[in-house]
């Protein structure tokens, strides 16, 4: 039996390998299927032929090493022979390197769970699997990873985890007091009118067409532009941008195009949870001040409001994203030398994406009413 | 013998300012160079050049065979680099920093990158149980451990060094020279060394390319401590490079 990297040869009182070609990083693949079909089935000692071998790495001769030590503990022996000198060391090398880990991982026994302790930490910990979970199944994916596409992918899910899923408590709590606030404000001045059944209609069309979004994206300019720009100018200040380029990763696709992906994803999202908890927000106060039954509200919401309002709104979200996931990653890349200039060009970041923002948003109230939507 | 590294007629002017000015130099296979020279003198700026993470005012740069063009992917599969910072990826596990290029250039089974980056880090002197640690974790010299052994994951054949033994305590310098010196005695690599240490210099390197003026002085060390220039007597005249110098060739090579 052979193949391009070995070749069997069975005598009587043992099974020789002789190995050829280059046992180097690039061939780990099919070095690994190579020597994984080195079996001695009537447990003859195995010896690996050096001889042949144009080239070998350490990559190569770990493949060779765990081969030999996978057979050990089948009860075979394997020896090798014929090594260059110049070869050789690699090998040596990779047997001390061995020796060490075996004695070091004698050393790393878990200490002993404190029972106090462990279940305390139980039920942190189950509180918060439901959302690590997520976390994980995007660590995972980067965990498969092989190539930039993947690694872009599993980089978009956790920026969407980051700054989508993570902020849904306080998008939807400050959504539901503006809720509260709107109603309230519209029921002083309709109520003298006889009209407060309108403050249903007030809460809930500025909150689908206006709030809901505006809110959404604010709070994700504060906090999630910010963590770009951040994050980003720590990671150039550090070299960490510079170090991805020398390993042959562009930042701009690695970084930059995961969190305007994952934030344009994000923030409509984020948008639906605001609108539900704004229009909450409004019932509570129609409902429980101002005595407008429940059957009656949620019948008003439906006359006032319909879908358009909704896809008014939503259809913001994306752009609004864009504008902020863009202006914090810019923001970020263009730190260079310090701390000082890194804390600056966070706020500018912050300040310029919420400006950017209502510009935006009036631009898109002028061509909805334009287009009569 | 063909140059790992050929810097032919590098200029790098920042205004006014000339840092290099038709800078030539060779870096050989198998050598360890190290580079000096005062502040501002450019040293970093020409470590830039080379990867391609700056971009020159005029000349070429070959590495291993290939042109080197700015922010264009260099050799990247056989070059490694150690930042003077480390720059670890701060939101990796060390494990996971090791990986990444293994990850990014190979397509071998998942437990041989798992192995291979393990073996990486103990030839940087690292026990494993740093492994599932984040940089922040660490300390300054176990972080540059660390990004060496980021750096050896490819099975290089050229180590660009910045600063290595910068912010180290003597007795971990020390250790981290020895260790250069052993990875290049066993692998077969060629070395680039930036550095502002004496005894990591007298230590470890073959030849000094010392940059004075925008161009760059390169020769042995007994050849450099014999040089009338003025900067390289006064830099290398000091008591401590005497002593260093009296002290620390290594012993293989004196």
């Amino acid at each position: 039996m052979e193949n391009a990297y070995l070749q069997v040869e069975k005598h009587h009182d043992s099974l020789k390998v002789g190995l050829r070609n280059d046992w180097v990083f690039d061939n780990v693949s099919d070095l690994e299927e190579a020597t994984a079909s080195v079996v001695s089935s009537d447990g003859l000692p195995v010896i690996f032929q050096c001889g042949g071998l144009q080239d070998i790495d350490i990559a190569g001769a770990w493949v060779l090493y765990d081969r030999s030590q996978q057979l050990a503990e089948l009860g075979i022996k394997s020896d090798f022979e014929g090594f260059k000198a110049e070869h050789f060391k690699f090998l040596r090398n990779i047997i001390d390197m061995a020796a060490i880990r075996e004695f070091d991982e004698d050393l790393d026994d878990e200490p002993p769970p404190r029972p106090l302790h462990g279940s305390i930490e139980r039920v942190g910990q189950n509180t918060l699997s439901a959302f690590e979970d997520i976390g994980f199944i995007a660590r995972s994916i980067l965990d498969g990873t092989r190539r930039p596409l993947t690694l872009i992918l599993g980089e978009t899910i956790k920026q969407v985890y980051e700054t989508g899923v993570r902020a849904i408590p306080i998008v939807m709590i400050m959504s539901f007091l503006i809720g509260i606030v709107l109603a309230y404000q519209a029921s002083a001045q309709l109520e003298q009118f006889g009209a407060k059944i309108f403050v249903v209609d007030l809460a809930s069309i500025s909150i689908l067409r206006e709030m809901g979004v505006l809110l959404a994206a604010v709070m994700v300019a504060g906090r999630s532009g910010s963590a770009f720009a951040a994050a980003l100018g720590t990671m150039k200040l550090n070299e960490e941008i510079d170090a991805l380029r020398v390993l042959g990763l562009n930042p701009n696709q690695i970084l930059v195009v995961p969190r305007i992906l994952g934030l344009v994803i994000a923030l409509p999202m984020l948008t639906l949870f605001a609108d539900v908890a704004g229009i909450l927000g409004g019932a509570l106060i129609a409902i429980g001040s101002l005595d407008i039954p429940t059957v009656q509200f949620v019948e008003r919401v439906k006359y006032a409001s319909d879908m358009n309002d909704l896809m008014v709104g939503l259809t913001k979200a994306p752009f609004f994203a864009f504008l902020i996931a863009v202006t914090g990653t810019l923001r970020g890349m263009q730190v260079e030398h310090s701390a000082e200039q890194l804390g600056r060009l966070t706020t500018t970041a912050v300040v310029q994406s919420i400006f950017l923002i209502i510009v935006a948003d009036a631009y898109f109230t002028i061509i909805f009413t334009r287009l009569g939507i | 013998m063909e140059p790992v590294v050929r810097i032919s007629n590098l200029v790098n002017r920042f205004g006014d300012n000339v840092v290099h000015d038709g800078l030539n130099l060779d870096v050989m296979p198998d050598e360890t160079l190290g580079l000096v020279g005062g502040s501002g003198t450019g040293k970093s700026v020409l470590l830039r050049s080379i990867l391609g993470l700056q971009k020159p005012t005029s000349g070429e740069i070959t590495v291993l065979g290939q042109r080197i063009e700015y922010l264009k992917p260099g050799p990247t599969r056989h070059w490694g680099v150690l930042f003077q910072g480390g720059a670890l990826l701060s939101g990796l596990t060390v494990q996971e920093n090791v990986e990444l290029p293994i990850a990014l250039h190979s397509d071998m089974p998942l437990e041989t990158r798992h192995e291979l980056a393990s073996l990486k880090l103990l030839m940087a002197g690292l026990s494993l149980s740093v492994a599932d640690k984040y940089p922040s974790e660490l300390s300054g010299g176990m972080r540059k451990r660390v990004s060496l052994a980021r750096a050896l994951a490819l099975e290089p054949k050229i180590l660009f060094l910045d600063e290595p033994t910068a912010g180290l305590d003597p007795i971990a310098a020390t250790e981290f020279d020895k260790l250069v010196n052993y990875l290049q005695d066993n692998l077969d690599l060629t070395i680039m060394m930036i550095t502002h240490d004496v005894d990591s210099l007298f230590g470890t390197c073959d030849r000094i390319a010392v940059l004075v003026d925008g161009n760059a002085i390169v020769g042995t060390i007994d050849e450099i401590l014999e040089h009338d220039n003025e900067w390289i007597q006064s830099y290398f005249g000091v008591p401590r490079a005497r002593r260093a110098a009296s002290t620390g060739v290594r012993p293989d090579r004196a």
